[in-house]
């Protein structure tokens, strides 16, 4: 116990050293850190570099403005590989070595491990794309995200497989905490329905092959099937479904919802009986077109899925410096709901600190929709359906977030 | 009835898949005396390499695996010369953390090499038989005959031949091998080429089966330890067997009880097997 406290007096000691030292190398540098804490390599390595490349480009966009009144933005990029021992080293180092004010862009269980250092090290942290219940509970209080949460996702898949009028679907699950959860939710929306569940299957990634998970999934024959997973648990699973003679349609879940999909798996056993649900931004917004067409002006390609999520998360982070009374962490928190609700609607950073400096209050209007904090530090979202056409992803159904009223 | 039926044949497949990744390391266990974590990884080059060759190049799908298995072998045969072979007498322990050592850097390379995302051979999608109910796809029995094939030829091999002779003399009893003028080099060698190509083959399976992402290889190294701990040191029999029991168990087992406990109970048979015989089935304990 008496050395447990002597650690923890021991650690805080320095944690303080450590930020006072980065806080005035900041200031000399007139320079503000943003952590950029993604996965680069692992599964989810595609989805980490659109993030990274999108934060980018939103603090690209603040420094043209002008940068903060704490300074030119300047971030620094790590790979968790989707690890959240990797993520706390990463994150404490950003923190401790480099200055970082904010760490953006840890997925759903690396945030989950950085919350207790977030509140210590009074540091924001902040997600596009971790839509892990488990933040329901605990974010709110320097730990925020601009996506909704997973049960917003299992909500909008309960919806479009009752629409849909399917009588009876199974539901192939990985075995993780961000897949279950959304899962349960629209398994309980499918019983509302009064959809027969045919099978219930929880499965672990990982292996060469799910025939003895698919066995009884196939000799019961549902209407569709209902599969989240990863990528590789995923093509592996639709192959052998196909090939075991499976002819309903399927609606996946936000890792599937990527072109590979189509050369991995072939893309005549996906067109047109194929469905993904993915959080989305509402593309009529004007905030969305005006990212839309920054970023096709900058990269020269569509914005892949979160980008528009992540280049908000730039925007608050700077709008909340701008508005701040100091240049920390705690500056940051103590102002970013009020910046994300409330006040006259900007939907950039130019705008934003033009309207800060005449003392107005601001709501910024995300490229990725309303970015309204809930008690958990959660905007509430809003999500679409593509179908596979023709080896692409088409859009086919949008559920605002006033659907799940 | 003929779902449990279904369940079995599918745990025949997963089991002869078990055969072909554990017994080169069962091999390796029995000469080299160590257990070599690295093997997995070793499938993982073979799968790549037939990627590579496949998808990439666009070679046919047999040529690309025999270049994968002979390649596999040889680099195998280099890691074991050049690695193993000086540490060999710091004993087994030191042994298997080098061998966690060289997991690593075989992951890393593959990583840098190959990148982040999903891979898959340029082949049709599996055909499905039907027979008394029970379905079968065709890459399914490629494995089952593959899994036969090997356990044969590797048979008479051991057997037969003056190699295969040594290779079993050595992992019985190595200094008395040795004093009665087997070349005990020359023996280590064919046996990291033996074992590292039987891991290229598993590896060629895994292409054909899996979906590959640089981590899929390593995944497979809980389940390999499992069958080898259960096979117990001794008889290329025992690792069949083993293989087997491993993979229907796992397999039907989904019958009764949800199927995220499925690699569990390749840990169960093994705690409840070796509870009832400690020297594992082979009945062999290392003198």
């Amino acid at each position: 116990m008496k050395t447990q406290t002597i650690r923890s007096m021991l650690l805080k000691s320095t944690l303080l050293a450590g930020t006072f030292a980065a806080s005035t190398l900041a200031a000399s540098a007139q320079e503000v850190t943003i952590g950029v804490l993604v996965p680069l390599t692992g599964e989810l390595g595609e989805f980490g570099k659109i993030v990274a490349g999108a934060v980018e480009l939103g603090v690209a966009e603040v420094n043209a403005a002008g940068g903060t009144k704490c300074g030119m933005i300047r971030t620094v990029v790590a790979d968790t590989g989707g690890n959240p021992e990797v993520g706390i080293r990463e994150a404490t180092k950003m923190i401790e070595s480099e200055g970082a004010v904010a760490v953006v862009g840890p997925t759903s269980g690396v945030m989950v491990a950085l919350v207790d250092l977030a509140k210590r090290t009074k540091t924001v942290i902040m997600s596009p794309y971790a839509g892990t219940i488990t933040l329901n509970e605990l974010g709110g209080d320097y730990v925020y995200r601009t996506v909704s949460s997973d049960l917003g996702d299992g909500a909008a898949s309960g919806l479009w497989l009752s629409e849909k009028g399917y009588k009876r679907v199974a539901m192939l699950v990985q075995n993780e905490e961000s897949t279950i959860s959304p899962a349960q939710v629209a398994k309980d929306k499918l019983a509302a329905s009064g959809i027969e569940l045919t099978d219930y299957v929880i499965y672990n990634p990982g292996q060469p092959s799910y025939q003895a998970e698919l066995v009884s999934v196939l000799a019961n024959a549902p209407d569709a099937i209902y599969l989240a997973g990863g990528q590789e648990s995923g093509v592996t699973v639709i192959k052998e479904a196909t090939a075991g003679g499976f002819e309903g349609e399927w609606l996946f879940t936000a890792d599937l919802a990527v072109p590979e999909i189509f050369d991995a798996v072939g893309a005549q056993y996906l067109n047109d009986r194929a469905f993904v649900e993915f959080a989305d931004a509402d593309s009529s917004l004007p905030e969305y077109k005006a990212f839309d067409a920054l970023y096709q002006e900058k990269n020269g390609a569509e914005p892949g899925p979160f980008a528009a999520n992540s280049f908000d998360m730039a925007n608050l982070i700077a709008l909340s410096l701008e508005k701040a009374d100091a240049c920390t962490g705690e500056g940051i928190n103590a102002v970013i709901r009020d910046i994300a609700d409330g006040g006259e609607a900007v939907s950039s950073f130019a705008a934003g600190k033009e309207a800060i400096a005449a003392g107005k209050d601001v709501n910024y209007e995300g490229a990725s929709g309303p970015l309204a904090f809930d008690a958990s530090g959660t905007p509430a979202g809003s999500y679409s359906i593509q179908q596979a056409k023709d080896g692409k992803w088409e859009n086919v159904k949008f559920y605002p977030a006033s659907a799940f009223e | 009835m003929t779902l449990l039926a279904q369940y079995a044949l599918t745990g025949v497949v997963t089991g002869c898949f078990l055969i072909l990744a554990t017994i080169g390391f069962s091999l390796t266990r029995q000469v080299e005396g160590f257990l070599n974590i690295a093997h997995a990884e070793m499938l993982g080059v073979s799968a790549f390499i037939t990627w590579g060759l496949n998808a990439v190049a666009g070679w046919p799908f047999l040529p690309s695996a025999a270049v994968a298995v002979v390649a596999t072998a040889f680099l195998g045969l280099a890691i074991g010369r050049v690695v193993y072979d000086p540490m060999r007498r710091l004993g087994p322990a030191v042994l298997l953390i080098t061998s966690v050592g060289v997991a690593y850097v075989m992951a890393g390379v593959m990583h840098a090499i190959i990148g982040t995302g999903i891979r898959s051979l340029d082949m049709p999608l599996a055909t499905s038989y039907k027979a008394f109910g029970l379905r079968i796809t065709d890459y399914q029995m490629v494995v089952v005959a593959l899994a036969a094939a090997t356990g044969i030829s590797l048979a008479l091999f051991l057997n037969r031949t003056k190699t295969g002779l040594a290779i079993r003399a050595m992992s019985s009893n190595p200094e008395l091998a040795a004093s009665r003028g087997i070349d005990v080099r020359q023996t280590s060698r064919a046996t990291w080429l033996i074992a590292s190509g039987l891991a290229g083959l598993a590896g060629v399976m895994l292409a054909l089966i899996a979906t590959l992402s640089t981590d899929i290889a390593f995944n497979q190294i809980l389940q390999i330890l499992a069958v080898a701990i259960l096979a117990g040191l001794g008889s290329l029999y025992s690792v069949i067997a083993a293989g087997l029991i491993v993979g229907i168990a796992m397999d039907m087992s989904v019958y009764w009880i949800p199927a995220g406990y499925r690699p569990l109970i390749a840990f169960l048979v093994v705690i409840l097997a070796l509870l009832v015989r400690p020297q594992g089935l082979s009945g062999k304990a290392r003198s």
